[in-house]
């Protein structure tokens, strides 16, 4: 098929994103900007350069092979003006010391599918499949269904972790050929999901609340829980009282972790949660506690 | 005739002997001794030669029992004596003169350095090895075994004996002595049995010894210690004549037995023990916690010979006669393994798609825990692979079984010795230089007649000609292996794993004058991997793309990359073997088989059963490295080579399943032996053992031979950042995600170490 997607990464041996040992697909491009993400490289469909200063040995090459003003030398070190990236890799083939990296290769589904279906025997083995990540991989949609279909065709299992910020009618369609999703929810109040993540909540709700009725058992929900936003009680209770609710059975907690941190000075965009530490699976037995105590089944990942 | 260094170490050296319990002087009158009738037997068959010599040795050289032996018999090595192979003792009649000058220097009297000397003098005519260097040996293309300098080394060894201990235990030494005797009736000359049944006498004249020394330690020792010490007594009085009756008689017989041999690697001890072991256990005679010891007790006298390579215990698999008594040798095996943790014996585990759950979860509790041990060969993969590689029937290729690093033999029926190494990355990088080794510009070539870059207008006929060169090395290599055979036998007869290896007894041959059923080889190639990573850089940036001329990416290499650096990335960025890509992998297995078919080829045509390549696993990657110039994988001069056929350090970046089915592509019925790595951090291990678990078995279902797990401890990780080439396969848990940790940015490297230390 030639219908093309832009891939941040295709990680094999994925292991704690769905049943068994699966292949992940990363897909770049989302609507939200949450602040601990640890992948901010995702986020946007571009390519885009990653610069990493300590390994620069400032010899300007990249300056040189730029043709579209996007890296100038200022004293002595390259200077990325990144709307000008057409992310056409040029830099990063001459950069001697590998300090410059582009996030994001556009590849067919043809191409994803030949990569995904050399694991196959592990899959069977494992009751595991392919998992579509993002960014949101709803964002390309078009690429996106014809690669669950290509799936579907192939007799993979496929799982998708969302946001649910996307178009119903975009979940309608695709929701037949996923096999279950990984759903986040990050907040139950609207405004300050809204104002720290340019979450839109009733949009997250309503399709979560349409795919449960289709089939509830589908569904885990995953919630990144982190210190100083969400790692409240009232919040964590709010989202299992809601996931009762619409008699959704699974629920998985991610401990924030800061593993991501280094990648936005390499995009060169700033880390707003710096000051933060990471977090311990022990520091949410707690919240898994009262998951549990509400006949629902919690995990926590590490 | 080429001069060389007697003096330098024979063997990849990793573990420190435990000195010798005699006292200097006695040990030089020993020497002097065994010397004496070295010379005084120049002028009887080598076989009565043979055991006048291991007269001298034993029982002289037996140590005492320590406190926690349960069964007796551990053995001294000096600088001069006999044995089989290098890492312990050395080969035949031998001197290892580098040891023989250490001793020399620990003595204080000026006289007795002065006999050392005249031993030293005499050795340097007799040392089987120096006998066998001094005919094999060239200036430029063949070395010493380790000598780096060289495309190929060669030495004279007799590796990997597994004897037929189900027939020793069967018989027991009267037995023995009684099969031997009614062939002598017929051939009432044959040497061989004249000193085979000598050799069956020193045996019996040993135990008496040692039954000896175990009075002597039975005072002052507690009434358990003296029960104990009471069951080796009569064990050894039993043993002496009759077939052992219970575990401890069995297991004290194949031990002594094995010493005597100078064997170090002890074959499918579940299988030959099991039966008596499970009747001890079922008659009351053995608790478990007894049986336990009694494996403990083995497991350290096995780790404390220090035979850095080998100690190889093969347990499980197809073939075995009783396997519900094997089976309960090897539970609690697998118990030892995990609580112990040696270095050796390197417990090895067949396994097939019928291998038990339980005996599954036993393996991966002890990999777990750190033993790095059992070492996993599949049985439905191998047993096809030895019989079409030895030509042998099915039932007969049930009884292989890995020695040393992973080389396969088959038990009590054949040699497998590897008596030659390859470089093939060395080769490559000469062959580029017009036949010239670039790092000491000496000419390697042979009689081969190299093109210039500028001739090879295709691939193709860059391919063909390297070929070429290769077989030449193939040649050397199968009559170095061939004349490392005639001078062992010239010189020595092997007696007591003679009387162990079939057919020997019954031809009245030793077992490399005729007697062993298959004369096997091996030949170990190291470096494969970056050469067909280089050949395929090349085939794709100067064949396919046209970017680069031949000619320049070779003046880019001969530079060691200085000033090339945006070409070495780009070599480096090639498709590389290990990701499971069509281009890389399918040069790599082009290169493999070209190599080892002509190996196998050559082997055949000399006339022995078998002659395959072994793609093993030590550091002598890393030692040949060292004296290889830079290469078009992108490796700079001097750098480690790849391990095994595991894909060279950081090149495999497509996670374990891409790297196990790149693995996987190697046909393994032209290979004895293939080592594959993969290491898990102790946190991914256990968090995720059914699906590691479920990894292996598919791998194994698609025809992957072997794994080599290693669960790291505490401080690995600290040591990856420093040697990221020693674990290009660790594998560790990040957050969310996993991966091979070698791979991963320093500050992640280092926040991973401080999470895993605190764990």
């Amino acid at each position: 098929m030639e219908q093309k997607l832009e891939v941040m990464e295709i990680q094999k041996f994925s292991v704690h994103d769905g049943e068994g040992i699966r292949t992940t697909v990363f897909l770049k491009g989302c609507p939200l900007r949450c602040p601990w993400c640890s992948n901010p490289e995702s986020q946007s469909l571009k390519k885009q350069v990653m610069y990493t200063e300590s390994k620069c040995i400032g010899c300007l090459k990249c300056t040189k092979a730029c043709r579209y003003n996007a890296i100038l030398a200022v004293e002595g070190r390259p200077v990325f003006y990144r709307n000008n990236c057409v992310g056409c890799k040029e830099c990063a083939r001459v950069c001697p010391a590998e300090a410059i990296r582009i996030s994001g290769k556009t590849m067919t589904v043809d191409e994803i599918m030949e990569s995904v279906l050399k694991d196959k025997d592990y899959y069977e083995a494992t009751g595991g499949g392919i998992t579509v990540s993002g960014g949101e991989p709803f964002t390309q949609f078009e690429g996106f269904l014809a690669l669950l279909k290509a799936c579907k065709e192939k007799g993979l299992n496929a799982a998708v972790e969302t946001t649910g910020q996307v178009p119903r009618k975009h979940i309608a369609e695709a929701e037949p050929y996923i096999d279950s999703f990984l759903y986040d929810i990050k907040h139950m109040n609207a405004q300050v999901l809204k104002k720290t993540a340019e979450g839109i909540l009733p949009e997250i709700l309503g399709n979560l609340k349409y795919l449960a009725e289709i089939n509830p058992d589908k569904i885990t929900i995953r919630v990144p829980v982190i210190p100083g936003f969400n790692m409240k009680e009232e919040v964590i209770n709010g989202i299992y009282d809601m996931a009762l609710e619409l008699k959704i059975k699974k629920v998985s907690l991610l401990p924030y972790h800061t593993l991501g941190k280094d990648k936005y000075a390499r995009l060169g965009i700033s880390y707003s949660m710096q000051e933060e530490k990471m977090l311990e699976k022990n520091d949410l037995i707690p919240f898994q506690r009262a998951g549990l105590a509400r006949n629902l089944t919690v995990t926590v990942s590490e | 005739m080429v001069k060389f260094n007697v003096d330098g170490a024979q063997n990849v050296e990793v573990s420190r002997k435990i000195p010798c319990q005699k006292p200097l002087a006695e040990q030089l009158e020993i020497m002097e001794r065994y010397t004496k009738v070295h010379r005084e037997s120049a002028g009887l068959s080598k076989e009565i030669r043979e055991i006048n010599c291991l007269n001298v040795l034993y029982p002289a050289l037996f140590r005492e029992i320590e406190e926690q032996d349960k069964f007796i018999g551990r053995i001294d090595t000096l600088p001069i004596g006999f044995g089989c192979v290098t890492s312990l003792g050395g080969v035949g009649h031998y001197c290892v003169f580098h040891e023989l000058r250490q001793f020399q220097a620990q003595l204080v009297e000026e006289s007795r350095k002065e006999r050392v000397k005249a031993l030293y003098q005499y050795w340097l005519e007799h040392d089987l090895k120096t006998i066998y260097c001094r005919d094999v040996l060239t200036e430029t293309t063949v070395g010493r075994f380790i000598d780096c300098d060289y495309p190929l080394i060669a030495t004279a060894r007799l590796s990997g004996m597994m004897l037929d201990y189900p027939k020793l235990l069967s018989l027991g030494i009267g037995g023995l002595k009684k099969l031997i005797n009614g062939h002598l009736k017929e051939e009432p000359e044959n040497n061989f049995y004249k000193a085979a049944l000598k050799s069956l006498e020193l045996f019996i004249k040993s135990a008496v010894h040692l039954q000896k020394m175990v009075l002597n330690k039975k005072e002052k020792v507690s009434d358990k210690r003296k029960e104990e010490l009471d069951t080796i007594y009569n064990s050894l009085e039993k043993i002496k004549n009759d077939p052992p009756e219970t575990f401890h008689q069995a297991l004290q017989l194949f031990w002594l037995y094995a010493m005597l041999a100078g064997v170090i690697n002890y074959g499918r001890l579940d299988d030959y023990l099991g039966t008596y072991l499970e009747k001890d256990l079922r008659e009351g005679r053995l608790s478990e916690e007894e049986a336990y010891g009694y494996i403990l007790s083995l497991w350290t006298m096995i780790e404390n010979r220090r035979t850095t390579v080998n100690g190889r215990v093969i347990v499980g698999g197809r073939g075995r006669k009783n396997p519900k008594a094997a089976d309960v040798f090897l539970r609690i095996a697998l118990k030892v393994a995990k609580n112990c943790r040696y270095v050796e014996p390197q417990f090895t585990l067949r396994v097939d798609k019928n291998t038990s759950e339980d005996i599954w979860e036993g393996a991966l509790d002890a990999l777990e825990a750190g033993a790095t041990y059992p070492t996993l060969y599949n049985d439905d993969v191998n047993i096809p692979a030895v019989k079409y590689g030895m030509r042998i029937d099915e039932k007969t290729a049930e009884q292989y079984v890995p020695f040393g690093c992973t080389e396969f033999v088959i038990q009590g029926q054949s040699t497998g010795t590897p008596n030659v190494c390859i470089n093939i990355l060395k080769l490559f990088t000469i062959f580029l230089n017009g036949g010239v080794d670039p790092v000491d510009g000496k000419v390697k070539n042979g009689p081969i007649k190299i093109k210039s870059l500028e001739e090879f207008h295709t691939f193709e006929a860059l391919w063909d000609n390297f070929m070429e060169l290769l077989d030449y090395y193939m040649d050397l290599s199968i009559n170095a292996q061939m004349y490392s055979y005639k001078v062992m036998n010239d010189q020595v007869s092997f007696l007591f794993s003679s009387i162990l290896t079939d057919d020997c007894i019954a031809r009245g041959k030793a077992l490399l004058d005729g007697g062993v059923r298959f004369l096997g080889g091996t030949n170990e190639i190291y470096g494969s991997i970056n050469t067909s990573d280089a050949l395929w850089a090349i085939k794709y940036l100067v064949f396919q793309k046209k970017k680069y001329t031949l000619a320049e990416l070779h003046k880019a290499a001969l530079a060691n990359y200085e000033g090339y650096e945006e070409l070495k990335k780009e070599l480096w960025k090639c498709d590389k073997y290990g990701n499971d890509l069509e281009t890389a992998d399918t040069m790599a297995n082009n290169l493999y088989e070209y190599i080892a078919k002509g190996v196998r080829d050559r082997g055949i045509k000399a006339g022995m059963q078998y002659f395959l390549i072994v793609i093993s696993n030590n550091q002598l990657n890393t030692e040949w490295g060292r004296t290889t110039g830079a290469s078009l994988d992108g490796r700079l001069k001097g750098q480690y080579m790849n391990p095994a056929n595991n894909p060279q350090g950081g090149a495999n970046i497509s996670g374990p399943t891409a790297m196990l089915n790149s693995l996987a592509k190697f046909n393994p019925k032209y290979h004895a032996g293939s080592v594959q790595n993969i290491k898990f951090s102790p946190e991914f291990f256990r968090d995720n053992r059914k699906k590691i678990l479920a990894l292996f078995k598919t791998y194994f279902a698609k025809g992957g031979c072997h794994l080599m797990v290693t669960v790291v401890g505490r401080g690995t990780l600290e040591d990856a950042v420093l040697h990221p080439e020693k674990y290009p396969d660790l594998i560790v848990r990040v957050s969310g995600f996993s991966a091979v940790f070698v791979n991963l940015e320093a500050d992640i490297q280092q926040e991973l170490i401080s999470r895993v230390l605190y764990d």
